[in-house]
């Protein structure tokens, strides 16, 4: 229960010669409930990608699952952590012209192989699988309604009941409630506390927060990043209105560079 | 106040309007003057007797050739001046041969169609891909597709026809090849942007539970790309059965074939058979491909 989950030491990311994110040492255990809070451009965002391998660290160690993703991990080994990792971004990540259901079956492609996997021809256990995890949302009555046509609380819904799928060890959530109404981003809280709590081995679940009033449904411990450092790293009970005050305000001393968008995720097949 | 300065807060207060004045000018004086030296060449009689050369050609229009089938007549004697009958023809005979041959015509029309649009969709889909601004092919290889397609797109496929059929010979491989190069301009941009509308985050999500680039393009981006295909498909190849009708006149086969003939002979009651026949198939034609459309939507 107490294992580590992730490990940073001496971590630095770099893009177009900006430190996005600098960070000393940093260990968070399987079973923790983690927010992020911070500005925009403060490294959360930079910080979720390190973990999953979308963004490479310039120098330091990172340890994910007990993968070292430091020293240049091959494509192969990236997939085999990413099939761990369950996911949720704050757009509305669903293949728009898929079913839920199969929008679902995606978390599933980790362990389906092959030509099953291109027709989309699930074994009856995957599928039983996505409707438990579409049940446990909510949704199983619109299984077979196209994505597009799902509202965005019931696309979050989805977008959890597919990382039910994946049987993660550890969930990433980037702002899951950004677009979302009060009443569905509790729920969507809820139901992603459920999932950390349900997962094989008590997952580690670390949320991206904007609203502080989320923060008691997430998160036992709070960490803050500012300019792409640690700000302040506290159980929940200690962090304080003021605390975020402070994290939030810029910085007189060393006025914070204009935020550019880190390079655009273009993705080539060709390189 | 320099005059320079006035001149320009003038153009920028006024340039809107009187830029758009003086091109309603410039438009004016170019009908003009293409109106003006046609009157002056002569060229813009409408010939001896326009009106009785318009009934008469609207009254062989409006007896189609095919009604001959069941009301022509059987025993048409052909007589020299002297009275002597040269020749008796079955009127119905002969136009139902002629229904025949055109029906044969039509298939070949919808042969060349088919054929050359399934051949500019597959020489088009790799340009495309090439030329998709958010694939991020290298930039020599994007331009040289992008150049071959706006090349193809530009050449009429008439054009293509010409050329072909000096190659090919006659017939309707001309016409196949043809619909299939210049089709291949238009799929080409169609396709390209299909795949650049793409959700990349709905791509980034399944990349991001792990799955392999042949499961990612299954499962992310065929799904998204081929409703827009097929639609494109559809859309071109109806545009195509329209466009091959008239690659008969260079004779490249089909239905054009028979327009030539019929215009050649100034039978306008047969062109009124085949132009009816092309409307039916190109309306048939209309009505199916917007139902898969919208049942793909």
């Amino acid at each position: 229960m107490n294992e580590i989950s992730i490990s940073l030491q001496k971590v630095c990311c770099i893009a177009d010669g900006r430190a996005l994110l600098d960070v000393g040492a940093l260990t968070i255990r399987h079973g923790e409930r983690i927010a992020i809070v911070g500005h925009n451009g403060a490294g959360k965002s930079t910080l979720l990608r390190l973990l999953t391998g979308f963004m490479p660290a310039a120098h330091g160690k990172v340890e994910v699952l007990g993968r070292n993703l430091a020293d240049n991990p091959s494509a192969h080994e990236l997939r085999t952590l990413r099939r761990n990792v369950g996911q949720i971004h704050q757009g509305l990540h669903l293949v728009a012209r898929l079913s839920a259901l199969e929008n679902v079956l995606i978390g599933s492609l980790g362990r389906v192989v092959g030509w099953r996997s291109w027709v989309r021809h699930f074994p009856t256990a995957e599928i039983a699988r996505a409707e438990a995890a579409l049940h446990a949302v909510g949704l199983l009555a619109r299984a077979k309604t196209r994505a597009d046509k799902l509202s965005g609380g019931e696309r979050q819904k989805v977008a959890i009941a597919r990382l039910l799928v994946q049987q993660p060890k550890l969930i990433l959530a980037d702002e899951p409630t950004a677009a979302l109404d009060p009443a569905a981003a509790g729920e969507v809280c809820h139901l992603l506390a459920q999932a950390a709590r349900q997962a094989a081995r008590h997952a580690a679940l670390i949320t991206v927060v904007h609203n502080p009033s989320l923060l008691p449904l997430l998160a036992d411990r709070v960490i803050g990043l500012k300019n792409g450092r640690i700000a302040f790293d506290l159980p929940l009970a200690a962090v304080d209105d003021q605390k975020l005050t402070n994290l939030y305000r810029p910085d007189e001393a060393a006025p914070a560079a204009p935020w550019q968008l880190p390079e655009s995720t273009r993705c080539s097949v060709f390189s | 106040m320099s005059a320079h300065a006035l001149t320009t807060s003038f153009v920028a207060k006024f340039s809107g309007r009187l830029g758009f004045l003086g091109l309603t000018l410039i438009y004016a004086l170019l009908v003009a003057a293409c109106l003006g030296t046609l009157a002056r060449e002569d060229e813009l009689s409408l010939g001896r007797n326009p009106v009785a050369n318009l009934v008469k050609t609207v009254g062989e229009f409006a007896h189609p050739s095919f009604l001959d089938v069941w009301f022509g007549n059987p025993k048409l004697e052909y007589k020299s001046d002297d009275g002597t009958v040269l020749r008796v023809e079955n009127r119905q005979e002969v136009e139902a041969d002629y229904l025949a041959g055109l029906g044969r015509a039509t298939w070949t029309t919808i042969r060349i169609a088919t054929l050359g649009s399934l051949l500019g969709a597959l020489l088009a889909l790799p340009l495309a891909v090439l030329t998709a601004r958010n694939l991020a092919a290298p930039k020599p290889l994007a331009w040289l597709a992008k150049g071959i397609l706006d090349v193809a797109r530009s050449i009429h496929t008439l054009v293509f026809g010409l050329v072909l059929v000096g190659i090919v010979g006659l017939g309707p491989t001309a016409g196949i090849l043809a619909i299939g190069l210049h089709s291949m301009g238009t799929y080409g941009k169609l396709f390209a942007e299909a795949i650049e509308s793409l959700d990349m985050a709905a791509i980034d999500a399944v990349r991001s539970v792990g799955a392999t680039p042949d499961q990612v393009f299954f499962n992310a981006i065929w799904p998204s790309v081929l409703p827009q295909f097929v639609s494109s498909h559809l859309y071109v190849w109806e545009f195509n059965i329209r466009d091959s009708t008239i690659l008969g006149l260079i004779g490249a086969g089909g239905l054009g074939l028979l327009i030539t003939e019929a215009t050649s002979l100034f039978q306008w009651g047969r062109l009124s058979t085949v132009l009816i026949v092309i409307v039916l198939m190109v309306s048939a034609f209309d009505t199916v491909s917007r139902r898969i459309r919208q049942a793909l939507s």
